[in-house]
Parts: structure tokens; C-alpha cells; sequence
């Protein structure tokens, strides 16, 4: 083929715009050590990593939730298991005061303890994790118990959200919990007052159930606590399979990318030169 | 007999010959760099011999005519490609700029800063009644608002930028135009007596391949080698000696015309899809256009679905007043009825559904006479139903007057056999209609309703339920005021379309159960107010006090709601998992645009809408790669044939210098031989 000298210019401009680009790019690529950098560099790609970034941020927050949760929940653990053991206190103090060797001045003592007692289940259910009372159900600003034992709160418990579709009871509707334990603890408190040793073994009988509810409630919230940590180990797992997808997908492989880039220098290098040769050809060299 | 004359002649001519194709190659050099220049070359031809005392003799060399080296065809096929390689190089310039203003690589990205939105309704269901939390959605939810409203600006100064650009383009078209009549004046001139105006073809060739780089054309040598150039639409630009000028008008002044012989305007714009203009409007009317309106579709989805849930809660106090952000342009005139005979709200469709289940007992029909009417996609067909035996009869009566208007909705009845049930027949896809009874007493049992429960200051008073109902596509707002003005403590107006709802004598209100949807419609206890990108804003409600962020809800038998309740909240953050029924625009210049409609979360659905504006990117980033190459290729071709070597006319100016030289001796060896002659006396 007939090779005029705009030829030549053209094929070296063309050349070499061709080269810089793919020089620019790989360059972009190592500065950036990003893969995608414009829209356009890998749509499909880009797609993926957005709805993993939308995943990831979902499951940050959901992890905060359930950190959050696990406080309520810890805290109705330890208040529930204080209160279990008031409760089992109170049983031993009623086994004492049932004894036919106890006098009447004693149980009228033992009525004390009882307030006490009371008092410090009271304030047991008032417990509250950064100022939002756990006891309360959805009154969380309202301080669930009354000096008296009466219910301030309502009977909606305060649920948090762990997953799409997913909530969690953490907090508790205190009504249910107390009220029969304060009645039982008012009726023990009048039998030791009135010396009424039936009245003290009712109510021992009474606790006993008490007993088992707490425990029952305890062993709720812990296993609330267990489906809360295998939920977390879930999410962990997902949030770093998410992120490591997320990366390959993103980042860009700097081996790879830096071959590519010594690769690109060198072409540009090597067409710079022969470009920089055959520009410079003329037959008027060679004429005087 | 030869003569020694006869030499003298053959000389002459050879160095005239000689000198005349010096002048080519000269000329040749000269435009070496000359954008479309073809070489020239010239002919020569022996002079016609005679035949003299039984020798034949030639009698030197005479000039035939300089040629073009230029293959049409080649020429032709370049306009092609620069002509597609103009169109799809502007494409890309904007496409980059498309691709920075949605990028993602920012912590302002849409993307993310929706991920955050739901994120801060959970930390507000985690904290119902923290200050702080309300603050911080707040102040994120304004940053939202922003960034879409920063996004629909972009996009018009796009098309604005562009529409300037084809003002400019359509200029310089008429310029080109009127050049290339001018040359095919002096052409028709110049070539009438058989001589071919080279210099000024190449002219004319570079002209119509400017004007390719503009916009489609086809052009034809007439017999008298003048051109016609021929736009779209069959708008000639070019014949003769005249053009034809392009202009910009319409409205807005953004279209392309092109005005015929008789003074009519025919507009091109649209079918214009080649170079420079036909990538712009392609970019402006299609690609850009249909970014704008899916924008706008994903707002006015996220808007409704924010606000149809925050209309169903309360914040951590009732409203002592409140009104609405949507107004009614007629307050006499169906809310849920679109168009003209509607009440003109953005969001009429709130009270559509892809089905409605009828709440009254009418096994066995029922005493009055009733007139349903039925709205679906523009259709509206009135059924009336006097006093029907049983619901058999009515869902009887129903089936054959839709089926007759062709309107794509059943009748049916529960299991029990006892309600009605009107169920959209593409259900599936997201499809709804409303409906709306007019007898007042809403004997089918359609009607939705809402509570407004009233709460006087002193908390020892419960409060008190007040339920508004026979609410359907055709009632009213001025009936929606009548019917709260009849509740004690409390006052209803409409001021420029929008509702206002006020509580008196110390009394506060707050909303439940709005089955309707008419609250979110009207913009009362909503979040966001705006229907597009462009006028998103926060409810000026929750600007003016955070406590009204709604993430309790009232309690639907106590009308009691707790500071710490988050129902509406944790219902709010789930709205990031819920499949919503969006608007997806398909854009053509040619067959009008069309709306789709896709079901996917916000999220996903602005994730593929940023992946696809990369698609459309990358593929024209190919296309001007692929058009490059072409272009380069038939260059290369073209440069081979018509482009000037500087060795070729080295070689070819020794060539005649050296035969200029030897034609020069020969007149010296004639003079030689005259002398001799004349001495030898």
C-alpha cells in the first residue's frame, strides 16, 4: 500500500492517544486501588457492590441493635436474678417465722425485713439502661413502679428490630412480672404483723410459685440472650463475606494491576521511540 | 523534411510540459498538510505525429489536464464513519459528566445516604423518645432532600448545555450550507467548458464532510455538477446555487425545523440520529430525559411510602395544629379522581388498591339503591344497583357492566359468602383502581376510614375517638372538612387548597388507622412534602418540632401512645425491605416514551438505575472506540490514495528537472546546429 506522509502522522497520533489512554487507565487503577472508578468501568460490577454496600450498612445497624438489645436484656437478667433470690430470702425468713418457738415481737420484726425486701424489689424494678426504665413496657420515659408497688408503665414490651421482618422482646412489662409477687409480700408482711402463722405458710406456699416464674422469666430472657448471639455470629459471618465480596469486586488486584501498568509504560515507551524514528525519514537526507 | 524549426518546437513544448508539471508537484508540496486535499497529477501526451517524406515523426509533448487521485467511494464511506464517530465522541463527553453527577464514590451518594435514612429510623426505634436521635434523622433527612434536589438541576443544565450546543451546531450548518452553494456556482462555472475545478471539489468535499459531522445527510451531483444535499425528512439544505436554512423553535425553542417552500415549519429534531446533533438530542430527549423522569419516579415513590407509613403513627405529642402540604386545585371534586375532574392531588392514587374487600353484611342484599363507580387507568364506568336480591346479583351485575367497558376488574365474595370483593385482574403487577359509592349511606361497605382521637389538657379525661369515614375516590376535601368540623374540640379549613385541622379550648389531636390513605395524601402528619426530585423537602411540621417524627402509634382501642412506644418507627425502617410499585421510563424520539412500571425495593431500584446509566456509558465508550478505528482504517485508505508523499514529489521534481534540463539542451544543440548552418557559406 501506498504509505504518503499523513499516514505516518496519523498512525503515530492515533498510536500513541491509544497508548496514553491505556497507560491513564492502568495508572487510575494503582492510584485509586479501585477496579471500578466511573460508572462505566464495570456496570454489573458496580450494581453488585452497591446492594453489598446497602447489605453491609443494614447489617452495621442491625448488630447495633442487638448490641443494644443484649444491654436491655443483661440487665433484666441480673435484676430478675436479684430478685429470685429476695424471693428465696424471703422463703428461708418464712420457714424461721413459721416456727412455733417464734414469738409475736419477732414476726412483728421480721415485718420490717419484709418492707425492705419489698422496697428493694421495687426499686429492682425500676431498673433502667441509660435513663429508659426496662420494666416499664412502652412507657420507657416513666418510672414503672410507684414506693407503693403500683404499675406505671403499659403493657406493650419494648421490642427492637434484628432482621427484616424480625423484632425481639428486650424489655419487659413490669405488671406482669411484680404484681402477684407485691401482693404475696403485702399478705406475708400483714400475717407477721397479725401473728398469723397460716397466713405465713400461704404465703410461702405462694412464693414458691413466685419462685418458679422468675425463674421461668429468667430463663426466657437468657434464651432470648442466646438467640440474640447466634443472630450476631450470623451477621458477623455475613458482614464478612459481604465485605470480602465487596472487595473483590472493588479493589483492584495490585499485582496485577501494576504489571498491567509496566506493561502499558513499556508500549508507550517502545511506540514513543519508533514513532520519534519513522517521523524523521525523508529523501531530502539523502539529496545535496 | 524535418526542420531544424521543428526541434526548436519539440523543444518548446517539452520544457513548457516540463515546467507545467513542476507547477503540479509544486502545488502538491504545498498542500501537504492540507486538510482534504487530493493529489494532483498531471497528463501529458505525445503530440499527434505527422507523416513526412515516408518517416513518421512525433512533434513533442502537449499537456491534457491535471487529474484528482480520489476514490469516491472511499471518500464517501469516511463521511460515513465521521459522521458516527462525531455522534457517539459528544455522547461520551456528556455521558462523563452524566457519570460524575451520579457517582458513587462520595459519602453523599444517594445510595449510601438512603442506607443511612432507614439506619437512623432504627436508632430512633431504639431510643423512641431521645432527642438526639430525632435530631440527627432530621438533619439527614434535609441532606437527602438536598441531594436529590441537587440531581434534577444537573441533569436540565445537561440538557440546556446541549440545546446550546445544537443552537451553535445549527449556525454553523447554514454557514456550511451557504459555502457549499457559493462553490457549486463557481464549480457549474469553471467545469462547463470540460475543464475539472480540482482544488475547489476538495473544497466542496470537506464542506459536506463538516456537515455529515453535524447531521444525516444525502447529497447527489446533478448533471451541471453542482450538489443537492438532502437533510431528514426529505429537508433539502442545498440545491443549485441556494440553501436552505435550519433554525431553532418550538416553544422552549429547543427544537430543530426546517421551514419548506411554503413557509410551513417541519420539525427534524427527532429524526435527526446522526453526528454532532443526532448524538446531542439523542442524549438530551432519550438518554438523559428518561435518567430525569425515573428520578423523579423513585422520589415521588420513596415520598409516598415514607409518608403513607409516618400518617398511620404519632411523635411524643398530639399536634395542637397542623396542616397539610398537598393542595387541592378544586375542593369540590374527587380527591382520589386523576385529571380535570379530580381534586388535583399528586398522590390521587392513594386511594386506589389492587383489590377491596367490602366490610357490610349483603348475603342478602340490601334495602337502598346504590351507584358505584369504578376508576381504572382513565376509565371510569358508573354501575347502578337498585335494590339487588342477593350479593350473587350484585358481583352479577358488576362482572357484566365492567366486562362490557373492557375494564379489568372482578367481583367476587369472601368464603363466607358474605362481603363483596372487587380485585384488580393484573393484581400481580401492581395494577390498582378506585372506587367510590354515591348514595351516602356506602351500602357495599367500601368505603376506608380514619381515626382522629382528641385529648383534652387535663389527663384525667380519657381520650376520645372520633372516626371519619365513607371515604372513597370521589369524596371530597370540603366533605372531609364537614366531617371533621362535627367533632367536638376541634377545627377544620382550607386555606389555598390545603387542610387545616386545629384543636380548640386546649385540646390536642393525633391520627390512627388511616385505612384511607388520605392523610399521606393531603400531607397532614407526613414526613417529606414534594412529589419529585426537584421539590422533596421535610414537612415544615417536623422542621418546626422534632417530637412530631411519628415512631409511636396510638393505641387503637385506649387512644393512649407511650414515649417509648416504636411501632411506627420499626414499621418506617422495614419500609428499606418492602418491594414498591416504581415507574421505569423507556424514552424514544421516534415512538414517544413509555412507562413501565417495576417492583423492587428503593434501594435496588436506584442501584440498577446508576448500573444502567454505566451501561449506556460503557457501550458508547465502545462505540467511539469501534468508530475511531474506522475512521482511522479508511483513513490509512484514503491517505494512501489521495494523500501527498513528500518522496513521491521529491523524485517526481527530479524527474522534471532533469527533463527541463535535457529539453533546455536540446535548444542549445539546436542553436549549435543553426550556427553551423549559417556559417558553412
Amino acid at each position: 500500500m501506498r504509505v504518503a506522509n499523513k499516514t505516518i502522522y496519523d498512525a503515530v497520533t492515533y498510536n500513541l492517544r491509544n497508548r496514553t489512554q491505556e497507560m491513564n487507565k492502568a495508572n487510575e487503577i494503582v492510584s485509586t486501588g479501585k477496579r471500578i472508578n466511573n460508572l462505566s468501568d464495570d456496570p454489573v460490577g458496580l450494581t453488585q457492590a452497591l446492594n453489598l454496600k446497602s447489605a453491609i450498612s443494614n447489617i452495621d445497624q442491625m448488630q447495633r441493635n442487638i448490641s443494644l438489645g443484649n444491654s436491655w436484656l443483661a440487665s433484666s437478667e441480673s435484676a430478675l436474678t436479684n430478685v429470685e433470690d429476695i424471693i428465696s430470702d424471703t422463703k428461708v425468713l418464712c420457714i424461721q417465722m413459721a416456727n412455733a418457738t417464734i414469738g409475736s415481737a419477732e414476726r412483728l420484726s421480721a415485718a420490717g425485713t419484709v418492707q425492705n425486701m419489698v422496697d428493694e424489689i421495687i426499686s429492682l424494678g425500676n431498673t433502667n439502661v441509660a435513663g429508659r426504665y426496662i420494666f416499664s413496657g412502652s412507657k420507657t420515659d416513666t418510672t414503672p413502679f410507684s414506693s407503693d408497688g403500683t404499675y406505671n408503665g403499659n403493657d406493650n414490651a419494648f421490642t427492637i428490630k434484628v432482621g427484616k421482618d424480625t423484632t425481639v422482646e428486650v424489655g419487659s412489662v413490669g405488671d406482669a412480672i411484680f404484681e402477684n409477687i407485691f401482693s404475696t409480700m403485702a399478705d406475708l408482711k400483714t400475717a407477721l404483723e397479725t401473728n398469723d402463722v397460716g397466713g405465713i405458710e400461704d404465703a410461702m406456699s405462694d412464693l414458691d410459685g413466685h419462685f418458679d416464674d422468675i425463674s421461668a422469666k429468667i430463663s426466657d430472657v437468657g434464651s432470648k440472650m442466646n438467640r440474640m448471639e447466634v443472630k450476631e455470629k450470623i451477621l458477623e459471618d455475613l458482614n464478612f463475606a459481604n465485605t470480602d465480596r465487596l472487595s473483590q469486586i472493588e479493589d483492584a488486584d495490585y499485582t496485577e494491576a501494576i504489571i498491567r501498568l509496566e506493561a502499558t509504560e513499556l508500549a508507550y515507551q517502545a511506540a514513543l521511540s519508533s514513532s520519534a524514528k519513522i517521523m524523521t525519514q525523508t529523501l531530502m537526507d539523502y539529496m545535496e | 523534411m524535418s526542420s531544424l524549426g521543428m526541434v526548436l518546437n519539440i523543444a518548446t513544448s517539452a520544457l513548457a510540459a516540463q515546467q507545467y508539471c513542476l507547477d503540479v508537484t509544486a502545488h502538491n508540496i504545498a498542500n501537504v498538510n492540507t486538510e482534504g486535499y487530493s493529489r494532483q497529477i498531471p497528463t501529458l501526451q505525445g503530440k499527434q505525429a505527422v507523416q513526412y517524406q515516408g518517416v513518421i515523426l512525433g512533434l513533442g509533448v502537449k499537456t491534457e489536464q491535471v487529474t484528482r487521485s480520489v476514490d469516491q467511494f472511499i471518500e464517501n464511506r469516511l463521511m460515513q464513519e465521521k459522521s458516527n464517530l462525531s455522534s457517539s465522541q459528544e455522547t461520551e463527553k456528556y455521558m462523563q459528566v452524566l457519570e460524575g453527577i451520579f457517582s458513587e464514590n462520595s459519602e453523599t451518594s444517594i445510595s449510601s445516604m438512603l442506607s443511612d435514612y432507614w439506619n437512623l429510623w432504627n436508632d430512633v426505634s431504639n431510643n423512641p423518645s431521645g432527642s438526639s436521635e430525632r435530631i440527627a434523622l432530621y438533619e439527614h433527612s434535609v441532606l437527602i432532600s438536598e441531594q436529590f434536589k441537587s440531581l434534577g438541576p444537573n441533569l436540565s443544565q445537561i440538557q440546556t448545555d446541549i440545546t446550546n450546543a445544537v443552537t451553535v451546531g445549527v449556525d454553523r450548518i447554514n454557514e456550511i450550507t451557504s459555502e457549499i452553494a457559493q462553490i457549486n456556482v463557481e464549480i457549474v462555472g469553471m467545469e462547463g467548458n470540460n475543464n475539472v475545478a480540482n482544488d475547489l471539489r476538495d473544497k466542496r468535499n470537506v464542506l459536506v464532510s463538516e456537515l455529515n459531522e453535524y447531521l444525516d445527510i444525502k447529497t447527489f451531483e446533478q448533471d451541471n455538477h453542482s450538489l443537492t444535499i438532502i437533510a431528514v425528512r426529505g429537508c433539502t439544505l442545498v440545491q443549485d446555487d441556494s440553501n436552505y436554512e435550519l433554525e431553532m423553535g418550538g416553544s422552549n425553542g429547543d427544537r430543530v425545523r426546517w421551514q419548506d417552500s411554503g413557509g410551513n415549519y417541519v420539525d427534524i429534531t427527532n429524526y435527526i440520529t446522526n453526528g454532532k446533533l443526532g448524538g446531542w438530542l439523542e442524549l438530551r430527549d432519550e438518554i438523559i430525559l428518561k435518567y430525569e423522569l425515573d428520578l423523579d419516579a423513585m422520589a415521588k415513590e420513596f415520598i409516598w411510602s415514607v409518608n403513607q407509613q409516618h400518617s398511620q403513627g404519632v411523635g411524643l405529642e398530639g399536634f395542637s395544629t397542623v396542616t397539610g402540604t398537598y393542595a387541592v386545585t378544586s375542593t369540590t371534586q374527587g380527591i382520589g379522581i386523576p385529571g380535570s375532574s379530580g381534586a388535583g392531588l399528586d398522590y390521587y392514587r392513594a386511594l386506589n388498591r389492587s383489590s377491596f374487600t367490602g366490610a357490610k353484611d349483603i348475603s342478602t342484599g340490601y334495602a337502598g339503591n346504590e351507584t358505584l363507580v369504578i376508576y381504572e387507568n382513565g376509565t371510569t364506568v358508573s354501575i347502578t344497583l337498585n335494590g339487588p336480591a342477593d350479593i350473587d346479583a350484585v358481583i352479577t351485575a358488576i362482572n357484566t357492566d365492567l366486562g362490557m367497558a373492557g375494564v379489568p376488574v372482578t367481583a367476587s365474595k369472601t368464603a363466607d359468602g358474605l362481603y363483596l370483593v372487587l380485585t384488580h385482574d393484573n393484581a400481580s403487577s401492581g395494577s390498582t383502581f378506585g372506587v367510590a359509592t354515591t348514595s351516602g349511606n356506602d351500602e357495599l361497605g367500601l368505603d376506608q376510614s380514619f381515626s382522629i382521637w382528641t385529648y383534652d389538657s387535663d389527663p384525667a379525661n380519657p381520650p376520645v375517638e372520633n372516626v371519619i369515614n365513607e371515604i372513597n375516590s370521589s369524596t371530597t376535601l370540603a366533605e372531609i372538612e364537614i366531617k371533621i368540623n362535627g367533632i367536638a374540640n376541634i377545627n377544620a379549613s382550607i386555606t389555598n387548597g390545603k387542610l387545616q385541622i386545629t384543636g380548640t379550648g386546649g385540646y390536642t389531636f393525633g391520627f390512627s388507622n388511616d385505612t384511607s390513605n388520605v392523610l399521606a395524601a393531603l400531607g397532614i402528619n407526613t414526613f417529606f412534602s414534594g412529589s419529585t426530585a426537584g421539590d422533596i423537602s421535610v414537612n415544615s411540621t417536623i422542621v418546626a418540632d422534632k417530637n412530631h417524627i411519628a415512631a409511636a402509634q396510638i393505641d387503637a382501642t385506649t387512644g393512649e401512645f407511650a414515649s417509648g412506644d416504636n411501632n411506627n418507627a420499626l414499621a418506617m425502617a422495614d419500609l428499606q425491605y418492602r418491594a414498591m410499585d416504581i415507574s421505569q421510563w423507556t424514552c424514544d424520539r421516534i415512538n414517544g416514551n413509555t412507562e413501565g412500571r417495576v417492583t423492587t425495593t428503593i434501594e435496588d431500584y436506584y442501584h440498577s438505575m446508576v448500573g444502567s446509566i454505566g451501561i449506556v456509558s460503557s457501550s458508547i465508550s465502545r462505540e467511539t472506540e469501534f468508530n475511531e478505528m474506522m475512521v482511522n482504517e479508511l483513513n490509512t485508505l484514503r491517505n494512501s490514495v489521495s494523500a501527498v508523499s513528500l518522496d513521491e514529489e521529491m523524485t517526481n521534481l527530479i524527474k522534471y528537472q532533469h527533463a527541463y534540463q535535457a529539453a533546455a539542451k536540446l535548444i542549445t544543440v539546436s542553436d549549435e546546429m543553426l550556427n553551423t548552418l549559417i556559417s558553412a557559406r
